[in-house]
């Protein structure tokens, strides 16, 4: 019943085309966490980059410092800390979220960094016109200067985005079945090495690929007025 | 605490001799990989821009299982340390190709005319004049890139590399103490890399001071 293998340059393409399914659902489980992480690293990274411009000097340090710890230490070890204090502490998580969690602790690390780059990039005197109106230091951040910082965070967040997926693949080390997980285990199952490598190399690099021109049509076409925020490229 | 701290000495020491080692190797094939793309045949273009593109958009976890799983499948049995360096070397190059073409490209046209008409080759000019002038420029990035790869050659603690990742790994799952073993571990990379991202901001300074000192 089983047909002969259908080869092309030495590879097995029957067996490619039949672990494709497998292989998109992960790469969807790897965007969808990467996605979120990015999210929940945003809702947590407006507050923190706006309290790093406009908090208190004892605060903007110690945020700063997390900044620091989180890009200054590798990303495999935000890992380990999630995966191993947060059971300490009593939360129990299952794989996938515990995934979300230590993602979003990289995301945020330099998420703080992009809105404190996009407030700042903000005319200053956008906000010396809002305090002259009368407007409290918060209320000038939310009302003028975060609407203005936004537009300009959406290519950083973009590039983010492909450094969060990047990162997501060390996931695979708390057996979240995300793309190099499930690459992994069909490897162990099949041996089929080079078959398997080559498809998800080739996944990552359509989305990677895919972003990081979005990123750079955003940053010439959409944002060509602003000034530009980089993000450093992880890896 | 104290107990342990010689043992992960020990993996730092491992995993700087990683790090360093594909700089050094990587800065070889970099440079010329780099001065390639910008004098070289049109042909290696498209092929070196390629390379970028693989390494920049898949996860280096990715990378260093393939290196992991490929080198023996074809036939090249090395020891786990070796093909860590050279998981590490494939990506770092592809990062370098980046600091040494920029630096290449950032020497003022007119010193190639210069060569030019003192009747140099291309590939004289580029050896003689640029590159010596690109080389200071390399140096602050470059430092950046060994503590990058600091950060990246944790990443190898999944192929069981027996370096700093590996060895709070290895002391935690004997000793369940995590909390103690992570603080330390997090402690010798976060001082490791911003010495280092220091000494590559410094140099920065002391680079950039060097060049407005310059006559113009």
């Amino acid at each position: 019943m089983e047909d002969a293998p259908l080869l092309f340059a030495g590879l097995d393409v029957r067996f490619m085309v039949e672990i494709f399914p497998r292989m998109v659902q992960a790469l969807l489980v790897t965007v969808q966490i990467s996605a979120l992480a990015l999210l929940l690293g945003i809702v947590l990274g407006i507050p923190l980059g706006g309290l790093r411009v406009i908090g208190p000097r004892p605060l903007q340090l110690l945020i700063q410092g997390l900044v620091s710890y989180i890009r200054g230490t590798p990303q495999i070890l935000h890992f380990l800390v999630v995966y191993f204090a947060l059971p300490g502490v009593g939360i129990l998580l299952d794989e996938y979220w515990t995934g979300v969690v230590a993602l979003t602790v990289i995301a945020v690390g330099y998420e703080v960094e992009i809105v404190r780059a996009a407030i700042e990039s903000v005319h200053k005197g956008q906000r010396e016109a809002a305090l002259a109106q009368g407007m409290t230091e918060p209320m000038a951040f939310w009302l003028i200067l975060l609407p203005q910082a936004t537009r300009r965070m959406l290519p950083a967040l973009t590039n983010e985005l492909i450094n969060v997926i990047k990162a997501s693949a060390l996931l695979s080390v708390i057996a979240v079945n995300e793309l190099t997980k499930v690459g992994n285990a069909i490897i162990y199952n099949t041996f089929y090495f080079v078959e398997v490598l080559l498809e998800v190399a080739v996944l990552y690099m359509l989305v990677i690929g895919a972003l990081s021109w979005l990123s750079k049509y955003l940053e010439n076409k959409v944002f060509s007025f602003g000034a530009a925020l980089s993000t450093p490229e992880t890896r | 605490m104290g107990e342990i701290l010689p043992r992960l000495l020990r993996a730092l020491a491992t995993t700087i001799q990683i790090s360093v080692l594909a700089l050094l190797l990587g800065t070889v094939f970099g440079l010329l990989l780099g001065i390639a793309r910008v004098i070289g045949p049109r042909l290696f273009y498209p092929v070196i821009d390629g390379y970028i593109f693989v390494v920049r958009s898949t996860p280096f976890a990715l990378q260093v299982y393939a290196a992991f799983f490929l080198l023996p499948r074809a036939g090249i049995d090395l020891p786990l340390f070796v093909v860590g360096v050279l998981a590490l070397l494939f990506n770092s190059v592809g990062y370098q190709i980046e600091i040494v073409r920029p630096a290449l490209e950032s020497v003022d046209k007119e010193q190639r005319e210069a060569a030019d008409s003192l009747g140099m080759t291309r590939w004289l000019a580029m050896w003689l004049v640029i590159l010596p002038q690109a080389a200071r420029r390399m140096v602050p990035p470059l430092t950046n890139e060994l503590a990058n790869l600091v950060k990246a050659s944790s990443v190898l603690s999944v192929i069981a590399v027996y370096e700093l990742t590996r060895a709070g790994h290895a002391i935690i799952a004997s000793s369940y103490k995590f909390a103690e073993v992570l603080i330390l571990v997090a402690a010798l990379y976060f001082v490791t890399i911003q010495l280092l991202s220091w000494g590559a901001a410094y140099l920065e300074r002391r680079i950039f001071t060097y060049r407005s000192g310059q006559p113009i």
